[in-house]
């Protein structure tokens, strides 16, 4: 029997020559991700660097297990609430002591943005992250899955991790996707075939010629929203567009696998990418997704672009397609994150920021922004190019939010209702 | 092993309870059960226990309400490794929900992963924890299990 890309991974990791679905494993970490408000004195009065101290003195040590392989990112600029303020200067104190990466102001933004863009994303790594979309990192062919507070400081301690190797879900793509179709439709249709819980501590494999046609940015979202379904991780394994990526962000070493073709799936679906609409998930779950026409005249108050599901310059593009020459509805609103400041600033090379200001569009510094914060009052209505829809996602329990892809929000704020992007093209 | 072989009174969940809904001691799902849950009593749950957000401050709270364990049809990895990591023994074990009712005593022995319902004689297998695991557990957690055991030993895992 072969074995799947994730397990390859995990045998390289954990030092094994082959490891099987149920094996418990300890691992070597590649690379270790953390968000400035891990730093915060929410989960624990000490302080996650606090806790660290303690059981690094006990160790009868004072440094980190590989301070270059852990990169911190402030996911808010400014910070607007005591806890970020408050983790973002631990952050920042933990990386000048440590002598760790930290990524702020212009080389900033969405710290999973961030972590691809800088070149800290390669195949065949064994990477974790101390915030659950960690997954994303799985499109350029590396494992990648998100743990909690006292995990990331055994990481940081030891550089090792326990882990129990998952079943795979393989998603076969065929064909090629329509006009305003991409990763994010993809992606909301694979939620509505498995369900919400769909992949719960399984890794969800995307395979199939299909893949070519995607670019890196759908691949992104595509495994950024595998947690949405509860999975361990998502991946793709590398073709030429990824490797072409990888070199132009890194230095290009890395070690890359496949699966074996008699590698063993717990289920395989086939995907034709030509028969995918443009998807719209209505509120509660990403998992409520149906055809663009289904909601077609939904009225809206607030279209949102960004996050680290799809605020890349591939989402700005398509915002910008649909808003050219065109203005939002009086009385709608449509903000606009770009995921990081790399993208931002391409974006006004490009001259999007000035369609989107003829739009009446709002732009706001790269960050997280209206994901992780209140924009909405009771019985508002947002359509959201995020990943999460729950009750009360983004305001106070009344309020609502429906996902889609950045094209399909433009076209709804410039209609103040839910639209079909490709009546705008 | 002691500490492993945990008996105790249950209180019994549904299903897709989120990490949300967990936070302030399940106050999300049942705000009166923070007054009502003793210090060894059990929690079990349906299936995608801990879906969501890995904050873990949710985790914590039933640590300090005094759950000794928690069993569940399915848990979502990522809390798993949590309520094990802060020293919170639990376990996967399919179908446990069918064969208690709240209020049942329960025993569950971590090292064998036999679950048994004391009140009705039923019991059900468990998907059994690693050896690693439940040194973490012995030791009330990965904190203190790590300053156990690298102990005065720099740069412990190097290599």
């Amino acid at each position: 029997m072969g074995m799947t890309i994730t397990e390859k991974i995990i045998a390289h990791a954990a030092g094994k020559e082959r490891v099987k679905v149920g094996d418990f494993v300890q691992a070597n970490v590649d690379k270790l991700y953390i968000k400035d408000l891990r730093f915060s004195k929410k989960e624990d009065a000490r302080g996650l660097y606090g806790v660290l101290l303690e059981v690094l003195r006990s160790m009868g040590a004072d440094r980190v297990w590989d301070a270059k392989k852990i990169v911190t990112n402030l996911d808010e600029q400014p910070a607007r609430t005591d806890r970020r303020a408050e983790g973002q200067e631990m952050a920042r104190k933990f990386a000048r002591e440590q002598g760790s990466i930290l990524y702020e102001g212009e080389e900033g933004g969405i710290g999973h943005n961030v972590m691809v863009e800088h070149g800290h994303v390669k195949p065949g790594e064994f990477i974790v992250g101390g915030d659950s979309h960690t997954c994303t990192y799985g499109a350029l062919g590396a494992f990648a899955t998100g743990i909690g507070f006292t995990e990331t400081i055994g990481v940081l301690a030891t550089g090792k991790i326990w882990l129990k190797v998952p079943p795979a879900i393989r998603f076969e793509l065929r064909g090629r996707p329509g006009p305003c179709v991409v990763g994010k439709d993809i992606v909301l249709w694979v939620a509505r075939k498995i369900g919400y819980e769909g992949a719960i501590n399984r890794t969800l494999e995307y395979t199939g010629a299909g893949i070519e046609a995607l670019s890196v940015e759908s691949r992104l979202t595509m495994c950024n929203m595998a947690v949405e379904m509860i999975a361990v991780n998502a991946i793709i394994p590398p073709d030429d567009r990824a490797m072409t990526y990888i070199r132009e962000v890194s230095d290009g070493d890395s070690k890359s696998y496949r699966s074996d073709s008699d590698s063993e799936y717990e289920q395989s679906h086939a995907v034709d990418l030509s028969r995918i609409d443009p998807q719209v998930a209505a509120p509660e779950y990403p998992s409520n997704a149906h055809p663009v026409g289904d909601f077609r005249g939904f009225k809206i108050h607030q279209g949102f672009i960004g996050t680290c599901t799809n605020g890349r310059i591939e989402d700005l593009r398509m915002a910008a397609k649909i808003l050219r020459g065109r203005k939002i509805q009086p009385g709608v609103r449509l903000i606009i994150t770009p995921a990081s400041f790399l993208a931002y600033r391409l974006a006004e090379k490009e001259g999007l920021m000035e369609i989107f200001r003829q739009a009446n569009a709002t732009v706001t510094s790269s960050e997280c922004g209206l994901c992780v914060r209140p924009s909405l009052a009771a019985g508002e209505v947002c359509i959201s190019s995020g990943n999460r829809n729950y009750r009360g996602r983004m305001g106070p329990k009344e309020s609502s939010v429906f996902l889609s892809n950045a094209a399909t929000v433009a076209a709804s704020a410039v209609t103040g209702a839910i639209a079909d992007p490709r009546e705008f093209l | 092993m002691p500490g492993l072989i945990i008996r105790g009174r249950i209180w019994k969940f549904g299903d897709s309870i989120d990490n949300g809904n967990i936070d302030g001691v399940m106050e999300g799902v049942e705000p009166e059960f923070k007054s009502k849950v003793a210090p060894g009593d059990i929690l079990v749950a349906g299936k995608f226990f801990g879906m969501g957000a890995s904050d873990e401050h949710a985790p914590r709270s039933l640590q300090q309400a005094g759950i000794a364990a928690v069993v569940a049809d399915s848990i979502s990895n990522i809390y798993q490794r949590t309520l094990i990591n802060i020293g919170l023994p639990a376990m996967e074990c399919p179908d446990i929900s069918s064969i208690v009712e709240e209020g049942d005593r329960v025993e569950i022995d971590f090292i064998s992963g036999q679950v048994r319902n004391l009140s009705n004689g039923q019991s059900r297998s468990g998907d059994r924890l690693p050896g690693l695991a439940l040194d973490i557990l012995q030791r009330g957690g990965l904190i203190s299990y790590l300053k156990e055991e690298f102990s005065g030993k720099k740069t412990p895992a190097r290599g």
